[in-house]
């Protein structure tokens, strides 16, 4: 017997010259929904749009539906997908977002198939292959963000770890860092300007922290720039998305774009004696249910990836508290070191979690140094 | 068009994807998709309980864009992958690197969702009937994953399923 099944059925009918009207219909084994939409032909706006729920989980379900109206005046345009599922998926409902995105693109192929109704016209024998040989790109065509192929990585040492030890304030002496923050505009995904974010990094006592951007390598030059307008130690890292998900990076220069596969960022961080650290490596396991998936830490601790790695972060602001003791007790079984860091996107958020260093860092080469060699807890900071 | 003009559809399309269980350690997630211009079908193999995709099949029998024709080597690329968060942009990336065909690597994320739905659907299966239990339900699965909390409407601010739980960043 299937466990689960989920149909989508899209119907466009040309409601006149410019438009199509789309209706869609999405039926699983726990929601049933439906998208009544008119689409523009000409550039793919979305003009008018309703929505209406048959089968839900919560009561509250029904609220999503006001938030649709945020799809008017969506159109052809790079990253349609990312806004979509940002403002509908968020603001209203995933699965809303799901099915829109499947009207969309049906009407994305139904204006192409009318235009190619409307060539054939003066040349009945036109296949629609032909046809798209010499096709107009932008009435059609949505560019994706083309992601680039993978780039390169090398050895770790992997200093003996010690029992992990979490720690609830800041150390006397040594040096506390948030090892993993993100600014705006480095990652798109953050809302913290990086002069805002070192700012309130030195009002609640960190002693530095670490830009970790997505695949973004900060200038040796422009970080130096930081260091100084502050007063204050900013380090340069990188989280970098991997097959196996992402990870924090330090020591390595290489500009890497797109999904590499770990080994070979491995590779890489190897050839420059940098460090590698899995960043919260069990993000999300327990909304996909991992109970009834019998996922254990002894289980998780067989993950390959975790051959790979440096490190473990144990303490992550995104993820919740089982997550990052799950995480604690996978690091504690294979015996690798442990970290923490805010995974900071806001201001406010920064300092959430860090690892106290006990010997003083003043630069990149002593960071490195200081994660090879282990000597460093996670802390609960400012949670 | 005239008002009279029955209203005929230019353009259909049905998409299903079903999941299914073929032993302890394995399921199977098959995403079937059938529209005008695309006859195709995906299928990936995910290992429990990591949910690791280890196998990934798929044709196209029928498609209007030449570099859907061959999946094969697209696919192959997401063996390795893990179901859960983060794997949309490992998907898209890493098919992305072989394949300009779009729609391989949605059907592939179908599946995936296929997977993760499956186990939302069992965890649901306990919620309770009556509503006043259903709500304090729901409010403890949010209490036990905070990133629940606003990640739609029904779990933002002002929503009964929310009242009483503190924000994550406050």
């Amino acid at each position: 017997m299937l466990k689960f099944m989920r149909k989508k059925m899209v119907s466009i009918y040309r409601k006149d010259q410019e438009t199509l009207s789309v209706h869609g219909i999405l039926d699983d084994d726990i929601y049933s929904l439906e998208l009544d939409l008119d689409i523009s032909v000409a550039d793919l706006e979305i003009l008018a749009i309703n929505g209406k729920w048959n089968r839900w989980t919560t009561p509250e379900c029904r609220r999503s539906d006001q938030f649709l109206q945020e799809a008017v005046g969506f159109r052809n345009e790079e990253g349609l997908s990312q806004k979509v599922h940002k403002i509908i998926g968020r603001k209203s409902c995933r699965h809303y977002a799901n099915l829109l995105l499947e009207c969309w693109h049906s009407a994305r192929e139904a204006a192409l198939a009318a235009q190619w109704e409307e060539a054939k016209a003066g040349r009945p024998d036109l296949t629609l292959e032909a046809f798209l040989a010499g096709a107009p790109v932008s009435r059609s065509e949505v560019r994706e963000e083309k992601l680039s192929p993978p780039a390169e990585i090398s050895e770790k040492p992997k200093p003996k770890a010690k029992e992990i030890e979490i720690l609830h304030e800041k150390a006397t002496g040594g040096t506390l860092i948030d090892l993993h923050v993100h600014t705006s505009p480095a990652s798109p995904c953050s809302s913290a300007p990086v002069d805002a974010l070192i700012e309130e990094a030195k009002k609640i006592g960190l002693d530095g922290i670490c830009l970790t951007d997505h695949n973004y390598v900060w200038s040796a030059a422009e970080v130096e720039n930081l260091r100084r307008k502050h007063s204050f130690l900013v380090l340069r890292g990188n989280e970098i998305t991997t097959d196996q998900g992402d990870m924090l990076v330090f020591g390595l220069d290489k500009d890497i774009k797109g999904i590499i596969k770990l080994d070979e960022l491995r590779e890489e961080v190897k050839k420059v004696g940098g460090f590698m650290i899995v960043a919260h490596p069990f993000r999300g396991f327990l909304v996909v249910g991992a109970t009834q998936i019998g996922l254990t830490p002894e289980k998780a601790m067989e993950r390959p990836l975790l051959k790979s790695v440096d490190a473990i972060e144990i303490l992550n602001g995104k993820v919740t508290e089982r997550e990052n003791k799950f995480a604690a007790d996978v690091a504690a079984g294979l015996n690798l070191p442990a970290t923490g860091g805010s995974d900071a996107h806001e201001v406010d958020e920064v300092g959430q979690y860090a690892t106290q260093f006990f010997q003083e860092i003043k630069n990149e080469e002593d960071l490195v140094a200081a994660l090879k060699s282990g000597n460093y807890a996670p802390v609960v900071y400012r949670k | 068009m005239p008002e009279t003009m029955p209203r005929l559809l230019c353009y259909a399309r049905s998409r299903c994807t079903s999941v299914e269980q073929i032993d302890d350690q394995t399921m199977r997630s098959t995403c079937r998709l059938q529209d005008s211009l695309t006859d195709a079908v995906v299928e990936i193999l995910v290992k429990l309980p990591d949910l690791e995709i280890i196998d990934a099949q798929g044709e196209f029998r029928r498609t209007y864009q030449d570099e859907c024709r061959t999946p094969a080597e697209g696919l192959k690329k997401v063996i390795g992958v893990r179901v859960g968060p983060g794997m949309l942009k490992i998907i898209k990336g890493l098919v992305g690197e072989v394949s300009e065909c779009r729609q391989l690597a949605f059907m592939v994320e179908e599946c995936c969702h296929g997977v993760i739905l499956a186990f939302t659907k069992d965890q649901l299966a306990q919620a309770p009937v009556e509503q006043h239990q259903n709500v304090e339900y729901y409010r403890k699965m949010i209490r036990n994953n905070i990133r629940l909390y606003n990640r739609c409407a029904a779990f933002a601010p002002g929503s009964s399923m929310v009242e009483g739980i503190e924000p994550p960043t406050k």
